[in-house]
């Protein structure tokens, strides 16, 4: 097989050219690249740092990205009463202005759905007072900025109050149009006492009116230069293009809309101005079930005669404009680290309430799109299966793989995830909001983070917590192995008695002591984190509502509340934890070396550590080789792995935030922290020195799965709790609700034959009865099998497969390694 | 009724195989075999008795294998171990010891109601794709009364069994076996007897006698439900279109029995295993196959008859250079 570079097939001249016109990058003319937008007044800013605690590559220029957001920031002309309005009601305004009357409004050529610039970034519309207070709780000894800092310096992990990351009403919202949402808000409104709407609850509905204009002036906008361009036009087929997005335009989004091509064009602007309104570029602002909530329009467009290709080109062009969320910050190149993209998720098919398939037409033309326009990284797909997934689906998925260099999307596993669900229904307490007759509406977020639609916002990347922390602390009794060294004083900080004394470890006489001494201090580290959070999650409750987004989940304005408040219905906070199977092997280590073999005293252990096991090495083999690894499909090690889980997610749902009542929920999706904090965090027992990278997300350490693709999927589901009996029936069980990342490399030979594709499907299959929420599958490629020959310890995993013959990559000679390198590059093994 | 309950020694557990039957199977493969193949692709399992390995690559030299061995059988020579055979009882001390795992004794005993317990793990693998259990070797039927035990257990929870077996092996502990046997991959190597004795150190009839009188027990219904055969094409050996007809025309009677035949290119993935073992290969140096040498054989195969949707051939073959 073929294991080139993927490229995009079967475009029309329009969608080409608007895509290659994108991937011009700073080329082009027309961008969507940020611009910035002030009250004028001197103590105006408008950048949030909040939103950036998750993401630690910002740290160094929080202070910069303020001052130049400030520095290159228009004016916008106040209305007379503007500071006399409520803090809501000012941003609801200004953010209004700035879309309606302020940005250039352009339509590329040949595009079919209207809404360009959505990168802002806003006036905070602080008062001067609130900015001083503001900046007090920011920037104060014990302000957000620096307790967040000492967190993540410390190896905690980050926390912060973070945009986006749910999926906003948009199948309601295209069902009543904002001229619904006008109505319900104005009953909501009228329903108020006097005293009610002159307080916040009155203030607060006030804003999201105005909000709720927003959407159809600026379309009405659009709709002029529709008709101003079609004037203009002298190609009688584009002419005819512009005026149906000019009647779109006057009807949509206000309207509800009936055709496909007003669904997707009411549906792109609903969308991009949530990005607007929280003047972030699309960090996890998701779709939900694309198919599902559009198939009517679509059902209903295809009766009437629409011509599929057509329908193809509206999705195509919908694509090009959802990637135009990266011109944010275009010419400083960056992406702000994010270097997985921003996550404006779609999924895809999956089961309906009552256990059918729910895949459908529209669910393969969107496949189509995304296979035809790909690579490209926006908006990324999530494709829900089953255990009954159909069979069409399941080859589109495997040839899909096949012919890229890894899934272009992540598969997402239904019975898994809304086991998990139905967790957090049972643990939040929540049956009326979620429940069996709607657990099958769940739909992940961002990247796999599984949330219910419409009326949730759970905070799913909010908090990021180093599990691993809390072994050091054991062996410091509550302090840090090592002083924390600031690069910006040259100076040692003092180390101090930060957690709970559980003991001098060297006193220990039993495992059940080490182990009785992780389950405090992890109690001490959800607590550290749960009480940072609340820091930045107060401060946004404070001053930086966003109430056109609070029209779109359910719950806000029936409390007269903004999201940032926890308006929304299911307002939950989410804690994912870094360092899993780091940590689950260090303490398999622990237990193996000091007290089951007893290979070493606790101390030779401890001193290893802060030698970084310099000097240690046959101790540190011993850790790496000897002792028992999760991922290999140990019933014991599993059972260590099930141990730590149970007792980090019962930590967490002890704690709700004091500000906004948001009940924190568990999952595991490690961003690129378990890099970076594998160089803050001292070396652990399972062998790994400092600096070098812990395990990903529910990923076993990397190199450890050596027994293979299966062993490794059961064991990530034993960790979530397996399956159980309930009245004879098999049951799954997932105590992470949030889900759980997890990535399987395979060889590409495993699709070399249509035999081997059905097994590869019958894997997947296998998968969603035995395996964890989510799935993403890479290929292994050339370059992989190169840095195996380059770093043969992490790569022991890998096995290469050929008819009659199986073998470690690493442990076959250098010559034939060469030959397999040659031949992935450009055949089939 | 209550019988001890078999051990057998192991070589080797693979899971996920998907080259060893149908579906995704996990495969086991034994130790001892009773051919002494010269191209051989798993030599460490021809032994019957568990063998100390050092693995070079794994090695960091540290000598902790040296001082625990109490039989003084391990020698530091240069930048290797060096295992004196005489003095190895093969107790595995040092392999306990070893921090890297740069030793192992090749060969582990399992009782087969443990290593069912591991063979199960993958059940739901096995059910989504039509897969199971793969017993291989070596020779499987070397270890026959541990193999029908695995299988019986493996059948009495609804697994699908297959054995992969050389040929040589007494007929009736086949018969034994074949209750609890759902597939059986049948090797025919080498049509000529004198070659065959010459590449296998082994009679050809005694292998074509089994195979007929497992097509008896076949045709009485009492043999496994499935068969394939598979050949491996060995350059300088068995890559002859001779060979493939002359099986042919042996197997060609027992068509409807049989469901697929597998013409197997060679390759050299084994090389630094001899090396390993401190064996030379014969075949290290030998080319792939190529392409068109697997169709020939494939196509001679048709021409004597054989059902071209049942014959094929599969492995890696050379690289076209364009």
């Amino acid at each position: 097989m073929e294991t080139g570079i993927k490229e995009p097939k079967n475009l029309t001249p329009r969608v080409k050219w608007l895509r290659d016109y994108y991937f011009e990058g700073t080329d082009r003319k027309w961008n969507n690249e940020n611009t910035s937008w002030t009250t004028g007044e001197d103590w105006d800013f408008q950048h949030n740092e909040l939103t950036y605690y998750i993401v630690p590559e910002t740290y160094p220029f929080l202070q910069t990205f303020r001052s130049s957001f400030s520095q290159t920031a228009r004016k916008v002309e106040l209305c007379e009463n503007f500071r006399e309005m409520s803090l809501p009601e000012r941003i609801a305004w200004f953010n209004r202005e700035v879309v309606v009357r302020y940005l250039p409004a352009e339509i590329l050529p040949g595009d079919l759905i209207a809404g360009g610039r959505f990168n802002i970034q806003t006036s905070s519309c602080l008062s001067k007072k609130e900015t001083r207070e503001r900046d007090r709780r920011v920037y104060g000894k014990k302000g957000t900025r620096a307790s967040m800092k000492w967190f993540h310096d410390h190896g905690y992990g980050n926390s912060g109050a973070t945009s986006g990351h749910l999926i906003p009403g948009h199948k309601r919202l295209l069902k009543i149009g904002w001229k619904g949402v006008r109505q319900e808000l104005d009953d909501f409104y009228g329903r108020l006492s006097e005293g009610e709407k002159k307080g916040r609850k009155g203030a607060q509905l006030r804003a999201m009116m105005t909000a709720s204009t927003t959407a159809v002036d600026l379309a009405a906008r659009y709709a002029d230069l529709c008709g101003e361009m079609c004037r203009q036009e002298a190609d009688p087929g584009r002419k005819r293009e512009l005026e149906e997005m000019e009647r779109i335009l006057r009807k949509v989004p206000y309207n509800p809309p009936e055709t496909f091509h007003e669904a997707l064009q009411a549906l792109w602007i609903n969308h991009m101005l949530i990005m607007s309104d929280e003047n972030y570029p699309g960090p996890g602002v998701s779709f939900g079930r694309l198919d599902q909530y559009l198939y009517p329009y679509w059902l209903k467009s295809e009766s009437e005669g629409m011509d599929r290709e057509y329908a193809k080109e509206i999705l195509g062009c919908f694509w090009v404009h959802a990637n135009t969320a990266y011109d944010a910050l275009i010419k400083v190149g960056g992406n702000q680290g994010i270097t997985a993209g921003y996550g404006q998720l779609l999924t895809l098919s999956g089961l309906g309430p009552d256990g059918e398939d729910k895949t459908n037409d529209l669910t393969y033309m969107i496949l189509e799109v995304i296979d035809d326009l790909s690579p490209i990284l926006e908006p990324k797909p999530n494709i829900r299966i089953h255990r009954n997934s159909p069979e069409k689906l399941m080859n589109i998925i495997v040839d899909m793989i096949m012919s890229s260099q890894g899934a272009p999307f992540l598969l997402n596993f239904d019975e898994r995830s809304m086991a998990g669900m139905d967790e957090e229904s049972k643990r939040g307490g929540i049956p009326e909001l979620i429940n069996r007759t709607n657990l099958a509406e769940y739909a992940p977020v961002g990247c796999l983070e599984n949330t219910m639609v419409g009326n949730d916002r759970s905070g799913t990347v909010d908090n990021n917590l180093n599990l691993y922390k809390a072994v050091e602390l054991v062996f410091g009794n509550g302090r840090d192995l090592f002083p924390y060294f600031d690069p910006m004083t040259g100076k040692y900080e003092k180390v101090r008695q930060d957690g709970p004394r559980t003991g001098d470890p060297l006193a220990f006489k039993a495992w059940d002591e080490f182990w009785g001494a992780y389950v405090k201090q992890t109690a001490y580290i959800v607590k550290k984190c749960v009480d940072l959070y609340e820091k930045s999650e107060s401060l946004r409750a404070d001053t930086a509502p966003t109430p056109y987004l609070s029209c779109l989940v359910q719950g806000c304005a029936e409390k007269g509340k903004d999201i940032t408040e926890g308006g929304a219905e299911i307002s939950f906070t989410t804690m994912e934890a870094v360092t899993y199977a780091s940590t689950v092997d260090s303490l398999l280590a622990v237990k193996y070396l000091v007290f089951d073999k007893k290979v070493c005293t606790m101390a030779e252990l401890i001193q290893a550590l802060r030698d970084n096991w310099a000097g240690h090495e046959i101790l540190q083999a011993k850790a790496k080789n000897k002792a028992p690894k999760f991922g290999v499909d140990d019933h014991d090690a599993d059972r260590m792995g099930f141990d730590v889980m149970k007792i980090w997610t019962d930590e967490v749902w002890k704690h709700k935030t004091k500000s906004t009542g948001r009940q924190f929920r568990p999952g595991m999706l490690s961003w690129n922290y378990w890099v970076g904090d594998g160089f803050i965090l001292p070396a652990s027992p399972d062998g790994r020195p400092k600096g070098s990278f812990f395990s990903n997300a529910i990923c076993p350490v990397t190199g450890m799965d050596v027994n293979g693709p299966t062993s490794n999927s059961n064991s990530v589901g034993k960790v979530l709790g397996g399956k159980t009996i309930v009245d004879g029936e098999e049951q799954y069980v997932n105590i992470l609700p949030n889900g759980a990342s997890h990535t399987i490399s395979f060889n590409p030979s495993i699709f070399g034959t249509d035999d081997n594709r059905e097994k590869f499907k019958a894997f997947l299959k296998g998968y969603a009865r035995n395996g964890g929420t989510a799935l993403q599958i890479n290929m292994i490629d050339s370059e992989t099998l190169k840095e195996a020959q380059k770093n043969p310890a992490d790569y022991r995993h890998l096995l290469v497969r050929v008819t009659g013959y199986n073998a470690y990559f690493v442990s076959i000679g250098r010559e034939l390694q060469d030959e397999l390198i040659a031949r992935l590059s450009h055949d089939k093994i | 009724m209550s019988e001890i309950e078999q051990s057998g020694l192991v070589l080797e557990i693979q899971r996920m195989s998907t080259e060893d039957g149908p579906g995704l199977r996990t495969t086991v493969f034994l130790k001892g075999c009773p051919l002494r193949c010269t191209w051989c692709h798993n030599p460490e399992s021809i032994s019957p008795q568990p063998r100390l390995q050092w693995i070079g690559s794994n090695c960091i030299l540290c000598g902790s294998c040296i001082d625990i061995c109490p039989d003084g059988a391990l020698v530091l020579a240069g930048e290797k171990i060096r295992i004196d055979w005489d003095q190895c009882m093969g107790c595995g001390e040092c392999v306990e010891e070893c921090p890297t795992n740069a030793l192992e004794i090749l060969g582990k005993r399992w009782t087969s109601g443990e290593l069912v317990e591991e063979l199960v793990k993958d059940a739901a693998f096995f059910e989504e794709s039509g897969g199971g259990i793969t017993v291989s070797g070596g020779e499987a039927m070397m270890q026959a009364d541990f193999t029908k035990a695995v299988f019986r257990k493996l059948k009495s929870r609804g697994i699908h069994t297959t054995l992969d077996t050389c040929g040589m092996y007494r007929p009736e502990k086949m018969e034994a076996i074949l209750p609890y046997v759902d597939l059986v991959l049948f090797d025919f190597k080498e049509s000529d007897p004198q070659l065959h004795r010459e590449y296998t150190g082994a009679e050809r009839d005694i292998i074509f006698s089994n195979f007929r009188a497992l097509m008896e027990c076949k045709e009485k219904g009492a043999g496994p439900v499935n068969l394939w055969i598979r050949t491996p094409i060995i350059p300088d050996a068995t890559a002859r279109v001779e060979n493939i007809r002359e099986i042919a025309r042996f197997i060609i009677d027992y068509q409807d029995q049989i469901d697929r035949w597998e013409i197997c290119a060679f390759n050299n993935l084994c090389k630094d295993k001899y090396a390993r073992l401190g064996q030379t290969w014969r075949f290290a140096e030998s080319p792939l196959m190529k392409k068109d040498e697997m169709d020939r054989f494939v196509r001679t195969a048709v021409e004597e008859g054989f059902d071209s949707d049942k014959v094929l051939w599969t492995g890696m073959t050379a690289q076209e250079r364009i």
